[in-house]
This record gives C-alpha cells, structure tokens and sequence, in this order.
C-alpha cells in the first residue's frame, strides 16, 4: 500500500474554521452571559480570517489533494468568499434579533460555523463520500438552528418538517449515489465522468441513478415538487434563522448541484437536461403564482426563493460554460438580494413583534422613508427591474439559455417573472400608499445593522449599475 | 450462486417498504424516523453489494460513514422530537398544522 | 439450492417481514424491535458479503446504541397509542399500490439484464487469513482520512444540537450537585455549639 502525505495548503481555510469553531465553543463555555458578545466577535473574526485563507489561496488555481476527495478550484474559492460574507452578514443582521429573544448563546454561532464549515467542504467536494459528509455537516447544523429556539411551538414544527423531509432527500440522494458507484465502480467524481462520459448504451441504468440524484438535488435547492418543506421551515423558524437558511446554503447547493451534475456526470447533459428542465417550469410556475396569495412576508419570500431556483436551473440546464457562469452569478446575486429581504424583518421586528406580515410594512415611508427605499430596491431588483442587480442577474441567465436554443423556455421564465412582478409590487404599494396603522412602531434597530442593511441595498444598486465586474469573476471563475 | 441482482432488488422492496411506511404513518413521528433508518439501510445493502461483487473496498467505507452519520442524524432527529412533544404534548403528524399559507 | 442460496434466501424473507412490520404495527416499541430483528438479519446478509467488520458495527451501534435511543424517547414521551392510528387504513391501499409500481420499476433497473451473473459474477471468496477489519482501517487511516475527519465534525454537532436542545434546568427537581458535594467540609454540615446545661426546676 502506497500513500503519499496529502498537500494540506488547499485545505487551510477548513483547518482554520475548525480550529476556531472548537476553540469558540470551548471558550464559551467559560463566558458570562454578559460577555456573550466576545463569542460574536470571535465568530465573525474567524469568518474574516478563512476570508483572508481563501483570497491568498485563489491564485493557486485547480488542485487535487486528499487522495482526490477534495479539489481546490476558482469556482470553490469564489463560492467560499460569498459564502463567508453572506454568514458574517447573517450573524451581523442577527446579533440584536436573537439578545432580544433570549437566543443570544454560543450555540448559534458554533452550529452556524460548523454549517459554512459543511459548505466549504462541500463546495470543495471531489468524491460522492465528502459531497455526502459535506451536506450532511451542513444539514444537520441547519436542523439545529431552526429548532434552537426551544419554547416556540412554530419553530420545533419546523424544524420537524425540516428534518423528515430533509433525511428522506439524503436517503434518495444516496440511493442515487450507490447506483453511480456500482455502475461506475468508483467514489471519484473525475472517474465517474470519464465512465460514465465512455458509455452510452446502457444508459437506462445510468438514467435510473441519475433520477434519484436529481430528485435529491432538488429537495436540497427546493425546487417543486420538492419544496414542500421550504414555506414551512422559513415562515416557522426565527427570523436569525430563516436568514442564514435563504443564504450561505444556496450558493453551496448550487455547488452541490456543479459538483455531481457537470463535475461527475457531465456526459449525461442530455439525460439531466430533461428532467431540470421540469424543474424550472414547474418552480418559475408554482414559485410565483402561489406568491401572490401569501400574507406572511417570509412565506412570500420562500416562494419567492422557489422561483428564484427555477432562474437558476434554467442557467445550469443550458450545459455551457456561460450557463453555468449566469447560474452562478444569479445564485450570488439572489444571496445578497435575500439577504436585504429577510434583513428587513430583521431590521423591523422588535421583542415580541415579528413584523413578518406584509400588513407590518403598512406606511413604512411615513415612518421611516429611507429604509422604505431600501425595501423598494430590494423588491424591484428582485422582481428583476432595471437597473438593479436582480435584472442583470436574470438577463445573464436568459442569455446563456437562449444560446442553448432555449427560447420556448425563455418565453416560460420571462412570463412567470411578469406574473412574480406583481407580488413584490404590492409590498412597495403597502408601503407607500397604505396608511399606516394607529401606534405602528418605528425602526429602532441598532446602529450597525441600519448602516450595513443599507449598505446590503445600496450594493444592489451600485452593482446594478456597474454589473460587470461581478459578472466577470464568475465567468472567470468557471473559464 | 447468488448473483449481485439478488441483493440489489432485496435492497429495491427495503427501500421502497421505507417509502411506503412514510406514506402510510401519518400519525406518528418515530416510526417516520425509523422508516428513514429503514431507508439508510436499504442504500447500505446496495453499497455492500457492489463492493463485494466490484472487488472495491470504497463502498464499504462509504456504509461505514453511512452508519456513523445516521447515527447522528438519528440523535438529532430525537432531539428534535423531544422539543416538539414538550411544546405539543403530541406527536401526531397531523397535529402538525401552525404553519399554513 | 446451496446451503448459502438458503441462506440468503431465509434472512432476505426475514429482512422484508419485519421491515414490513415496523411499517405496520400498532405499538411503536414494536416497531423498534422489529427494526432491532431488521438490523440483525442485515448484518447476517452482510456476513455472506464478507463485510464482516460492517456486520458487527451494525449490530453494535445500530442495534446497541441507536434502536436503543429509540426505545427511550419512546418510553420517555408516553404516547397514547390509540388515537395515532386513525387514518391508517386509508392510506395503506395508496401505499401498498404505490410502493407495488415503484418496486416493478426498481426491479426492472436493477434486475438480472444488467447485474446478473454474466454481466457481474461472484468473486472468488478471500483466503482465511484476510482481515476485512484492517483492510478498512488501513484505508480509513490513509486515502480516507479527510472524509473521516469530517465524520468526527459531524458527530461533535451531534452532541451539540442534543445538548443544546434538549437539556434545560427545571425548577423544583432534586438533582445531586456532585461537585457541591464532593467539596463539602466538615464546618458546612456540622456546627458545634457550646450552651449551658438545663436548669433542673
């Protein structure tokens, strides 16, 4: 038996997370109740330094280590540092919200932590064993979260639902996995590319493997019919919660969906194209049209995320290089814009106020115009307005698909995304032209979260108005 | 002789009597999560399997890490359980319903 | 039929009744133990695989540690069975259908025309000196040291999302405080007073 020492360089940043996150969970132990917020600071500072890790790293360019289970590559280290920064934003927006629901503990960050920490390892997976781990890592940290908030009955639900539904996904996924391995007799994503690249004509075996990976992706991305869960765990967790679920884990399922898809079976394009097709169409459909009928703004949102998935499905099945940048740079793009919708909640909501429903926002613009204007250009970015962010995003998307001779598919998007239009409008209209009601509150959140939160919706704008370097790292990042 | 399709469908009816209990139980919590134990069992038979029959010992590694993660899942699962019933008094799936819309 | 095919074929038949059992039954500490039934006969399944290190550990964790997790919340939360069953026979023909036509399909896929003997035969049987044990651990330790190492993450948040939601201080309940106890003197618990003998009146 052979074995060479693996390169530890590629793998710094994990090491560093890991490290820190056990320190920070042994160190709080030992904190007061009143210094909770040196846990805080840590955690953000470790989020800094992986940053840093990762950034110094990126120029290193593809690179195989751990006896090929971990690959180094500019798309993972991209997809990390949005990663980092979408979870240091969530903890940020996050701090006030959880001291005022006596959720301020260690526990949130560590489970937080060992979440990116999940994500980065799946970011970086080279082999159905660390996609697996990796998922799990994250999934299991996700549960947690949502029912750390013990007393709510909402939240225990939905962390229930979470649960059942995301373990029976896992189990399908892994149904899909061991038919791929005994076809392929490999755990190697590179290795089952080029078998499964070499045959062709058993591919009603390879077609049965690859419909229990799909329907496992899609749990995971919540793309109907397999998002019954995503409503749920987004309207029953904590807010705190509900912002860290709509961010980080999106850009790593879309890793997730790279990695086995393009990476592992990039020569079954055809076979996966089908079916993601369905995907797309039934999530643009269901993701907007049930939308309008929501009161509750997270539930709005969640529908909102299904919708947004179907944008980014339509990036992936196109099957070029420049699908899967658009992909990639809508996944980005949706995190920042999510992150400013569900940081409004945030920003609103007080002890013992939620201000999830869409009434709360009742003449916001008479109590506080400038966040507003904040809410108004995060809507119309995500209903995909000019000149904003979101429309660049989805423009990019559009145009990869229609180089793939799309267009029927296009013309689906295009109409959904008009129909979506109409429920982010209300919400602009609820604000501006609804009298607010008698003793509605006004903001009265911390200094930090209203600088950073308009400045989380002002980026929207200013990338808007100068898309291309955002979209240029992506591209760059898949060349 | 027993060839590798043999343990493959004994695998398929596990797997598809663990779906089909989900299906069934909508009233109680834990046998939902043992059918998803059920289910985990049914992937580690077929894993085993081609091990065996491939001559490659990776899948047997991957039913080692199957085991130890279910193992947590399953302890998280509980967990989870214990705190719906103390905020419930029940376990009853259909009892599930704050959160319409 | 071979004394392996009779045994294949009685533990397989043993393995789908009771997982059919834990699907059905009325009692859900039934159910774990017919998922205690279910995991002794995978493993003996497994044994004809020459897994042998898998087959014990299954047998050690699942049936020593995890079905046994089971059992406790089970006996912890005093469910009231009655009332959980309702409904259930107007789901079972769904299932049962659904779970029919999904199996055909599975079967078909996995069936003899892509894995049968020709396509796949039986390996030779390994020699009576091979350890499947070191065969794993070697690789464990080596080519899978970084999937192991994640392993270990994952059951450190285990412990951490069970600690943080299930344990809590009630007020009320008499628990011992051990380190209260074991750093107790003499002064704490007995105090000698010095008083003056009673008066006889």
């Amino acid at each position: 038996m052979n074995f060479v020492m693996p390169d530890f360089m590629p793998a710094l940043p994990e090491m560093f997370l890991l490290g820190m996150v056990c320190f920070i969970l042994l160190l709080d132990l030992f904190l007061s109740e009143r210094s909770r917020v040196v846990t805080y600071l840590l955690a953000q500072s470790t989020l800094l330094g992986a940053l840093l890790l990762t950034v110094s790293l990126y120029e290193e360019g593809r690179a195989l280590t751990f006896s090929d289970t971990f690959v180094h590559d500019p798309m993972g280290s991209v997809l990390k540092v949005f990663i980092y920064l979408a979870t240091f934003l969530v903890f940020l927006y996050a701090k006030d919200y959880l001291r005022a629901r006596n959720m301020f503990k260690g526990e949130f960050y560590v489970l937080g932590l060992f979440g990116v920490l999940g994500m980065n390892v799946l970011v970086s997976a080279h082999s159905l064993l660390t996609i697996y781990l990796g998922l799990e890592l994250l999934s299991l940290s996700m549960y947690a979260m949502v029912a750390l908030q013990r007393d709510s009955v909402q939240a225990s639900e939905a962390a229930m639902k979470y649960f059942v539904l995301g373990a029976m996904a896992s189990a399908m996924l892994l149904y899909g996995m061991s038919m791929l391995y005994g076809i392929t007799g490999s755990l190697d994503l590179g290795q089952i590319n080029t078998s499964t690249a070499a045959m062709d004509n058993n591919s009603m075996l390879l077609a049965f493997a690859l419909v229990f990976i799909v329907i496992g992706v899609a749990f995971k991305l919540g793309a109907v019919p397999f998002h019954m869960w995503l409503p749920d765990v987004y309207h029953g967790a904590p807010t705190a919660v509900t912002l860290y679920l709509s961010s980080a884990p999106k850009l790593a399922a879309f890793a997730m969906m790279m990695r086995l898809l393009v990476d592992g079976l990039g020569g079954l394009q055809e076979q996966w194209e089908g079916m993601l097709i369905l995907l797309t169409v039934l999530s643009l459909a269901a993701g907007n049209i049930i939308a309008i009928a929501q009161t509750n703004l997270k539930r709005m949102l969640a529908y909102s995320a299904i919708s947004h998935v179907g944008f980014l499905l339509l990036g992936v099945l196109s099957g070029t290089q420049a699908g899967y940048a658009a992909a990639m740079f809508y996944a980005i793009v949706y995190v920042i814009m999510g992150l400013g919708g569900f940081g409004m909640i945030v920003l609103m909501s007080r002890a013992g106020f939620e201000a999830d429903s869409i009434e709360d926002f009742k003449g916001l613009n008479e109590r506080s115009p400038w966040f507003a204007l904040m809410m108004l250009i995060l809507m119309f970015s995500m209903a995909g307005v000019p000149p904003f962010l979101g429309f660049w995003s989805k423009l990019a998307v559009i145009q990869a698909a229609l180089g793939a001779d799309l267009v029927w598919l296009v013309a689906v998007a295009v109409v959904f995304s008009v129909i979506g239009a109409f429920y982010y409008l209300r919400v602009v209209k609820v604000m501006y032209f609804d009298k607010a009601d008698v003793g509605a509150p006004t903001v009265s959140a911390g200094f930090d979260l209203r600088v950073v939160l308009s400045a989380n919706s002002l980026a929207v704008l200013g990338l808007g108005l100068f898309p291309g370097s955002l979209l240029a790292l992506c591209v760059a990042a898949l060349a | 002789m027993i060839p590798l399709s043999n343990y493959l469908i004994l695998g398929a009816i596990l797997f598809c009597i663990s779906m089909a209990g989900v299906f069934i139980n909508r009233k109680n919590l834990i046998i939902l999560l043992m059918c998803v134990e059920l289910m985990l069992l049914a992937v580690n038979m077929n894993f085993i399997a081609f091990s065996h029959y491939l001559g490659d010992t990776g899948g047997q590694i991957f039913v080692f890490f199957i085991l130890t993660v279910a193992a947590a899942e399953a302890a998280i699962g509980l967990a989870i359980l214990v705190v719906l019933f103390r905020n419930r008094r029940s376990i009853n799936v259909a009892d599930l319903d704050s959160l319409k819309g | 039929m071979t004394f392996e095919q009779i045994l294949f074929y009685a533990f397989a038949a043993i393995l789908v009744f009771a997982a059919g059992m834990v699907i059905t039954v009325r009692n859900a500490v039934h159910a774990a133990l017919f998922m205690v039934l279910a995991f002794f006969t995978s493993a003996a399944l497994w044994l004809l695989l020459e897994a042998e290190f898998l087959a014990i550990t299954l047998v050690l964790v699942y049936v020593g540690a995890v079905m046994v997790l089971f059992l406790f919340v089970v006996m912890m939360l005093d469910l009231n069975t009655a009332p959980m069953r309702e409904g259930f026979a107007r789901y079972l023909p769904v299932g049962i259908v659904v779970a029919l036509l999904v199996i055909a399909v599975m079967a078909m896929a996995v069936g003899q025309r892509h894995f049968g003997l020709e396509q796949m035969p039986v390996p030779v049987p390994h020699g009576a000196d091979y350890s499947n044990t070191r065969e794993l651990g070697l690789l464990l330790y080596t080519t899978y040291v970084y999937p192991f190492e994640i392993a270990a993450v994952i059951l450190l948040v285990a412990i951490v999302a069970a600690i943080a939601l299930t344990l809590r201080q009630r007020g009320g309940t008499k628990t011992q405080n051990i380190a209260e106890q074991v750093a107790v003197r003499r002064d704490d618990r007995v105090r000698l007073v010095q008083m003056d003998a009673e008066q006889r009146k």
